[in-house]
């Protein structure tokens, strides 16, 4: 009995660990570089700039945990962030439309990326990462056409003032509109029955099936999420560079399948969630700032990127006797 | 105590002296260019209708969706049609593998001219330029090259552009702007084959006229990784070196994620920014305040010496030594002859269109 009971503190224990191993690494990797510089790393203009700039990494990797956690992948994210930032930019600017409006047509063509994603996927039954790969490259050839393979400068003042410029706490708007969308999925995945639907499903379709759960409408709804969401991020992104250009957004998808992938190790760890895609955002965010900022050369942060990413995963499957993965 | 002082003083002064000598050599370098670009013959002239009449030359731009290349291609096709020589584009994506095909197509449709614009490095497509030259098709490179750079021996002729007097003229004024006392972070791409003259030129301006001028770093990032490397790590950069006092983003499209990082590190107005290419979101940021200047080539005129020097080189013409297109600065009071908002051929004048015309024995 009380070998048992031994057993399952220990095992409470490593549960324990694991949950908040990435924020613990978090909170090493910034001693760390606060050490080693204090002057510089350990300052709360270097944290504010860092929350603000990776507001949109943030946004994007949030909006793909929502359809992996009903067992979707959603490739087009880069392409509909750069989608929203360039529909801005030549409404806006070239075409002296108001901002509003702007926003509205963004808004309506990301929705609109996510119906056609949830169509083939859902009703015509081809795989996520099928469709999701088409409607990329589609989009990102339409968005070439739309902006001439152009950089768009000069967004309306007010809007790139209202994302970047004001702050509250000496972090700008852009971060807490992350923040807010992060604290909305936790509140949607842990609190809600649409949350506990959403992970039958990516856990067995045929179950969820079988319990009653609407499993077509649940990750169709999760796919419009999602190029919602990745508009937001492209809008945010418009916001802080204060223009638009038709390639960037596409680069952002791969590192926020990484934040989203080391996220599911932590806080509920084995599931997609979004208090720990947000920690690994900015984990990983702090680490190459601080290698930065001890002027490494920019091929060691990829390689710290990939790194931790792998050892993260490997160590949390170490933590629970390398059962067979849920994710991916 | 004398010669104690005297052994302080006299370095001093020195160094002064070295650094008011800089300054006055930058300011002669940039008044150059800053005045309207003048047209210089690129040679003797000739019959270019005659020529070019029923020839084909096929443009291959490193890619389709880049818009200074597209510009370029666009003019060289007006161009030829009014010498009669046939200029047509080989869309794709930026892949090598796109550009063997377009030599290949060359060949198989019976081209004169392969023209490679600015970025497609002949050495990945020897085995397709050596079967061209075999069917007889010439291959050209515009705007790649340095001349300080040998051309690859399979291409015919080669118009290559001073990327190390640009490097030179960003030193220039850099050095000017900041009376000799910049401490400056460069942005570069190591992979893009221009970066090496460009910045031998930089560093060997600062060193010859710059004693106080200081690279704090250099971030090197590959162009598919702009977006996702340069505003993070220049924001690191800035924040850990409160001393840095300028930032040249050696091509300028780089300039879209300097701005936002100087931004966002409330260092505007602090840090100044310095860059090439006169792409036309970038003189908007010019005439914003947010870039302090920017060295423009005219596309038409590229076009415009491009064909010139490849009649000449297929005609058995000397070809000249460079593409010879001026390069000038434009910075706050001059950015608005660029047009509002900017456009890539506005600003430079056109005295360059009557001195080509004239050339080639068309009427004026």
């Amino acid at each position: 009995m009380s070998r048992k009971h031994g057993s399952t503190s220990r095992a409470s224990v490593g549960a324990l660990v694991e949950r908040f191993a990435l924020l613990g690494a978090w909170l090493v990797v910034i001693a760390g570089f606060g050490i080693a510089l204090p002057g510089s790393f350990l300052t709360w203009q270097n944290f504010a700039v860092m929350f603000a700039s990776q507001a949109p990494a943030a946004l994007l990797a949030l909006a793909l945990i929502v359809p992996l956690t009903c067992g979707d992948y959603d490739l087009s994210g880069g392409a509909v962030v750069t989608l929203a930032a360039v529909i801005l930019g030549v409404l806006n600017v070239v075409h002296q439309q108001p901002i509003g409006l702007a926003l509205a047509a963004a808004l309506a063509a990301g929705l609109l990326v996510g119906v056609v994603n949830a169509f083939f996927i859902v009703y015509v039954r081809i795989p996520s990462l099928v469709v999701t790969l088409g409607t990329a490259s589609l989009v990102t050839g339409f968005v070439q056409w739309f902006s001439d393979s152009s950089t768009i400068s000069g967004l309306d003042a007010g809007f790139v003032d209202w994302i970047i410029v004001r702050q509250l706490f000496g972090i700008s708007y852009a971060f807490y509109v992350a923040a807010l969308v992060a604290l909305l999925l936790w509140y949607v995945f842990e609190y809600t029955p649409l949350g506990r639907r959403m992970l039958f499903v990516g856990k067995s379709r045929e179950v969820a099936r079988l319990n009653g759960i609407r499993v077509d409408r649940v990750r169709a709804g999760a796919l419009i999420t999602s190029s919602v969401l990745a508009t937001l991020a492209g809008v945010v992104y418009a916001g802080v560079l204060g223009s638009a250009d038709p390639f960037s957004g596409l680069n952002f998808l791969l590192p926020a399948f990484a934040a989203a992938f080391l996220g599911a190790t932590s806080i509920k760890p084995g599931r997609f969630n979004a208090g720990g895609t947000f920690i690994a955002v900015y984990f990983l965010a702090s680490g190459i700032t601080g290698l930065s900022m001890f002027g490494i050369p920019l091929w060691v942060t990829s390689a710290f990127n990939g790194a931790a990413l792998i050892i993260a995963v490997t160590l949390s499957q170490f933590a629970r006797g390398r059962a067979e993965s849920d994710l991916g | 105590m004398l010669a104690c002082a005297a052994g302080w003083l006299l370095p001093a002064l020195a160094l002064a002296d070295a650094t008011a000598d800089g300054i006055a050599h930058a300011k002669r370098q940039i008044d150059k260019h800053r005045a309207k670009p003048v047209f210089v013959a690129p040679g003797a002239a000739f019959d270019a209708r005659q020529c070019a009449a029923g020839k084909k030359m096929l443009s291959i731009p490193n890619s389709s969706a880049n818009p200074f290349l597209k510009g370029i291609i666009k003019r060289e096709i007006e161009v030829g049609k009014q010498l009669g020589l046939t200029v047509q584009e080989w869309q794709n994506q930026g892949q090598p593998s796109q550009w063997a095909q377009g030599v290949e197509f060359a060949v198989r449709d019976r081209f004169d001219i392969v023209n490679l614009i600015s970025g497609v490095d002949p050495k990945t497509l020897e085995p397709q330029i050596r079967a061209a030259k075999v069917a007889g098709v010439k291959t050209m490179t515009s705007h790649f090259y340095d001349p300080s750079q040998p051309q690859n021996p399979l291409v015919a002729a080669s118009l290559p552009v001073g990327f190390n007097a640009i490097g030179k003229l960003l030193a220039d004024w850099v050095i000017l702007r900041s009376n000799g006392a910049a401490q400056i972070v460069v942005i570069k791409s190591s992979e893009v084959p221009p970066t090496e003259p460009l910045l031998r030129g930089l560093h060997d301006e600062l060193a010859a006229h710059c004693p106080k001028c200081k690279i704090v770093t250099e971030i090197n990032t590959g162009v598919t990784e702009w977006a996702t490397k340069i505003q993070p790590s220049l924001q690191s950069t800035l924040l850990a070196n409160p001393g840095v006092n300028w930032v040249i983003p050696i091509y300028d499209s780089m300039s879209q994620f300097v701005v936002p990082a100087i931004q966002i590190t409330g260092r505007r107005g602090k840090v100044k920014v310095a860059t090439f290419n006169g792409t036309p979101f970038v003189l908007d940021y010019v005439r914003n305040g947010e870039v302090d200047m920017n060295i423009g080539e005219s596309l038409d005129w590229i076009a415009h010496a491009t064909i010139d020097g490849y009649l000449r080189a297929l005609c058995g013409l000397p070809v000249p030594k460079d593409i010879g297109v001026p390069f000038y600065i434009f910075d706050a009071g001059n950015v608005k002859d660029a047009g509002v908002p900017a456009q890539f051929d506005q600003g430079y004048g056109s005295d360059y269109i009557a001195g080509f015309r004239k050339l080639w024995g068309l009427a004026q």
